[in-house]
């Protein structure tokens, strides 16, 4: 193995760390009773769950008419939601596949909760399409399989279809990933541990021993889920995409779309992934394996996947008056000027107007503004699929029809729910596994420890040679 | 070897090449189909001349483009041969006096590639009167002046810190992040810039009709044409005893970069077209309507080219170690892309072509009035329907013309530049299937 690093790179671990300082790092947190502060956000995020669950319970009892949609605009708060946590299960992925294809070391800090993220965010996701038929016990219909409705199939020719296809996929091969990679440390947590944490550690863990055969079979597994997860990536966007593009109404056909949606939902799902890292590497005392150096990474994926976000905004501005289709036009003045302009407004100023200010290096590295600009862009991106859609389909092609729509307090209460769901899911999450992949983490130690590379490697006697 | 000798045998090979290239351009000039010869507008000589600017700018540009990527996201690996993209940028210099001949043509009516730049047509066409506010002359020629004027700028700039850096740089690596913030500036001003360009350029010789995909479907394609060139360069260039340093391992990645877009490229087709299809909106269909009945051989081939056999040759990892399935589909996709530019821009500039000869042909023999089914007869037009002897002709002249510029550049300076921080890395580089992406190589 060469090892030739460049002295300019960055160390991605930093406080001098040995295999065992590691071991304890990371696996470390599963051991230890939960503190306070985590304790206080598990209750909190539980009560929104719980309100969330009620106000399910709610729509079930009452029906979907205690939701504010109406004969002009049939998609409103659920749909938006339901592209919103799906754009936010993107980043996982990524980081996971993408990144790994690219070679980015820096992603071993942080894929493991960003591919826990991504498989709560599908969760949440998932519940909006379940619930927005009002009658969850009739979902099973939404799966094509021969049945006893008579020729009652499915509509083969709808994205909506696809959709349920590719977001079932994705979530299979994003858990089998996750889990995949989980295998080594669960291993590790069981080492250390005794009684009956040690049996369940054992079960989780399937009888991982380190051996060069096991790891050999992990390392293949993990090739054939990387090379189905990159195409799942683009797909499951894509498709999201397609249920608004393949339409004639004018705002959502168009051909950018696609990558334009992709691009959104790597963009969110960085932001995601700042909010918790900002929060879990304070709280579980990360700082050395998720280091500024990787909040500056990040960051500056945000700048980009949002400068391409806010490129395709103004492809489709520009086209929309460049194509002399007056309905095109209209419905982006709509957007602007419309009764829904503080929307588009707050989609324009957090998504790509904002994230500008990463162009200095001072912002990128800053805790607090990435924190905060994480948060913009989460709000910013909700902004853009409501710009999209309840923006769009209140003025439709028959003025006296037009109609305006603003969620109920059913609908926000499950949004909120959902809110609930994913920190309730991270929270235990942080709890039982190691946070931070443990043994990738141990595998860069060599190229990307501060006793190896950086300023703190020329500065000691090291006789490490490059 | 760190000094590149441009010899004189290639040198003589090359103006061969550009030879006969002009040879050929010059007899295309007289090459009209007849269906279209009467509107004397020499139609074919100006589609060729536009698509392999268009085409090889466009590898100049995004050779640029990609520089700056790599130099942004802290890329080392290819750092030994970054000298070949920097060399392939100073193409932008003959591609903007070419795209500005277009331009005056444009202004002075010389060509009539495009159906916007006819003052009486725009008139009497409320869309294309519409869009008069971007598909003018000022636009097109003052917008090629002003962007491409800036893509070279950046080029220049970016050779010459290069440069400045084999000569003095230090440790510090100061020029290294001088050379890091004049990338990233380059970066967004060339989507946005590039996005308008193509759209004057390719996108508006079919006039009336539109995509938002369609500055990111090109740049695809122009991305895997120079990954293409880059490699055969590459090849081409060990073979002469230099680039030792360069082994299958960097041949492995490009091979993956030419996989990858080329997949990218199929998916951003396919959406284009999927969704245009799907939606079945008049305005939009017959962009592909034209191409599919038509144009067929080039429409579907376009998709054998450059998707199904990249696609199963450059699956398997071996493949995209060896120097004969490289080069082979290097040159197929090379060539595949350039298809996929001419299947871009003849079938709207054909149009415009008999609607010129259809007009000429109405003007000295009145009352035949918008018989415009008769113009699609033939399904078999030299040099539209198909690539010609001569489009092959000027196309080895272009590219010629591009490889004399690429070799001028680099034998001006080292082939390696040796004070890269990154160029340790590079030297090093091995393809691992370690899947932490990480496991100590680099």
């Amino acid at each position: 193995m060469s090892a030739a690093v460049s002295s300019i790179r960055e160390p991605l671990i930093t406080g001098h760390k040995t295999y065992h300082d590691i071991t304890e790092d990371l696996i470390g947190p599963t051991e230890k009773a939960p503190n306070f502060s985590w304790v206080v956000a598990f209750l909190l995020s539980v009560t929104l769950l719980s309100f969330g669950i009620f106000c399910l319970i709610w729509t079930f009892w009452v029906g979907i008419g205690s939701w504010n949609l109406n004969r002009t605009i049939g998609w409103g708060y659920d749909i938006t939601n339901f592209v919103w946590w799906i754009g936010i299960g993107h980043a996982g992925t990524l980081i996971s596949a993408i990144l790994l294809l690219f070679r980015q070391k820096w992603r071993t800090g942080v894929n493991r909760a960003a591919e826990a993220m991504t498989i709560f965010a599908v969760m949440c996701a998932g519940l909006f399409p379940a619930t927005h038929t009002g009658r969850p016990w009739l979902d099973f219909f939404m799966f094509p399989y021969p049945n006893t409705r008579g020729p009652l199939w499915v509509n083969f020719n709808s994205p909506l279809l696809w959709d349920l296809f590719a977001i079932s996929t994705y979530f299979t091969v994003s858990l089998l990933f996750w889990y995949t990679g989980l295998v080594p440390d669960l291993a590790s947590v069981r080492d250390r541990a005794k009684g009956v944490r040690r049996k369940i550690y054992s079960f989780v863990s399937m009888g991982w021993t380190g051996s060069a055969k096991h790891w050999q079979r992990h390392e293949y597994l993990s090739l054939i889920l990387a090379g189905l997860a990159t195409p799942l990536v683009l797909s499951v966007h894509t498709i999201v995409s397609f249920d608004f593009a393949t339409s004639v109404i004018p705002g959502w056909h168009t051909t950018i779309f696609p990558p334009y949606f992709v691009a959104g939902a790597v963009f969110s799902g960085f932001a995601m992934v700042q909010t918790l890292m900002v929060i879990t590497r304070k709280i579980l005392n990360l700082n050395d394996y998720i280091t500024l150096a990787h909040i500056e990474s990040m960051n500056k994926v945000i700048l980009l996947t949002g400068t391409i976000v806010g490129t395709a905004y103004l492809t489709e501005l520009f086209i929309a008056w460049y194509s002399q289709y007056t309905y095109e036009q209209y419905a982006f003045f709509n957007r602007a000027t419309g009764p829904y302009f503080w929307s588009y407004i707050g989609m324009m100023g957090c998504n790509l107007i904002i994230p500008q200010i990463f162009w200095w290096k001072k912002m990128r590295r800053n805790i607090w503004v990435t924190f905060l600009m994480s948060i913009f862009v989460n709000i910013g991106m909700w902004f853009e699929r409501f710009v999209i859609i309840p923006t769009t389909l209140a003025r439709d092609y028959l003025p006296s029809s037009w109609s305006y729509y603003w969620p109920s307090w059913v609908e926000i209460g499950i949004f909120i729910g959902t809110i609930g769901l994913f920190f309730v899911l991270y929270l235990i999450f942080c709890r039982v596994a190691p946070v931070v992949a443990a043994a990738e983490i141990k595998a860069i130690l060599k190229t990307a420890g501060d006793q190896y590379v950086g300023e703190n490697a020329k500065k000691q006697t090291h006789s490490h040679s490059h | 070897m760190n000094q590149y000798t441009f010899d004189s045998k290639l040198k003589t090979t090359l103006l061969a090449g550009i030879g006969l290239g002009v040879l050929c351009m010059i007899a295309t000039w007289f090459a009209d189909p007849a269906q279209i010869a009467e509107g004397h507008t020499h139609m074919r000589f100006w589609t060729n001349f536009l698509h392999n600017t268009v085409f090889f700018t466009g590898i100049a540009f995004i050779s640029l483009f990609v520089l700056a990527a790599f130099t942004t996201a802290y890329a080392g690996w290819y750092v030994l041969f970054k000298r070949i993209w920097e060399a392939y940028s100073f193409f932008l210099i003959p591609g903007l006096i070419l795209l500005l001949i277009l331009g005056v043509g444009n202004i002075t009516h010389f060509h009539h590639l495009y159906h916007w730049a006819d003052a009486a047509e725009v008139a009497n066409d409320r869309v294309l009167l519409g869009k008069s506010g971007f598909l003018n002359n000022t636009w097109y020629t003052g917008g090629t002046l002003v962007v491409v004027g800036l893509w070279i700028f950046f080029a220049m700039k970016l050779r010459s810190l290069s440069l400045e850096e084999d000569r003095s740089g230090t440790a510090d690596y100061s020029i290294h992040r001088k050379i890091r913030i004049w990338c990233a500036t380059f970066m967004p001003i060339a989507a946005f810039s590039s996005a308008a360009m193509i759209w004057l350029w390719v996108m508006s010789v079919d006039a009336h009709w539109y995509s938002t995909m369609f500055a990111w479907y090109s740049t695809a394609s122009w991305f895997v044409s120079a990954t293409a060139l880059t490699i055969l360069m590459l090849i081409y260039l060990k073979s002469k005893g230099y680039y030792t340093q360069v082994t299958e391992e960097h041949l492995h990645d490009l091979g993956k970069f030419l996989f990858a877009f080329s997949v990218f490229w199929t998916y951003l087709w396919f959406d284009q077209y999927m969704l245009i299809w799907y939606a079945n909106v008049g305005e939009e269909t017959i962009y592909f309507k034209t191409r599919i009945d038509q144009f067929p051989v080039l429409f579907y081939g376009n998709l054998i080219i450059n998707f199904v056999l990249p696609f199963l040759i450059l699956m398997r990892n071996t493949t995209k170690r060896k120097y004969g399935t490289l080069i082979f589909t290097s040159v197929l996709l090379f060539f595949g892309h350039w298809w996929d530019f001419f299947l871009m821009i003849k079938p709207g500039t054909l149009e415009t072509a008999e609607h010129v000869a259809h007009m000429h042909a109405e003007s000295s023999d009145h009352g035949d009035h918008g018989d415009h089914a008769a113009h699609a007869a033939s399904s078999f037009i030299e040099g539209f329907t198909i690539p010609g002897l001569l489009e092959i002709g000027t196309f080895i002249g272009f590219l010629c013309l591009f490889l004399f510029v690429a070799y001028s550049q680099l034998a001006k300076a080292d082939l390696i530049p040796l004070n890269d921080p990154y160029l340790e890395e590079s030297t090093h580089h091995e393809v691992q299937q370690d899947l932490s992406g990480a496991g100590g190589h680099h």
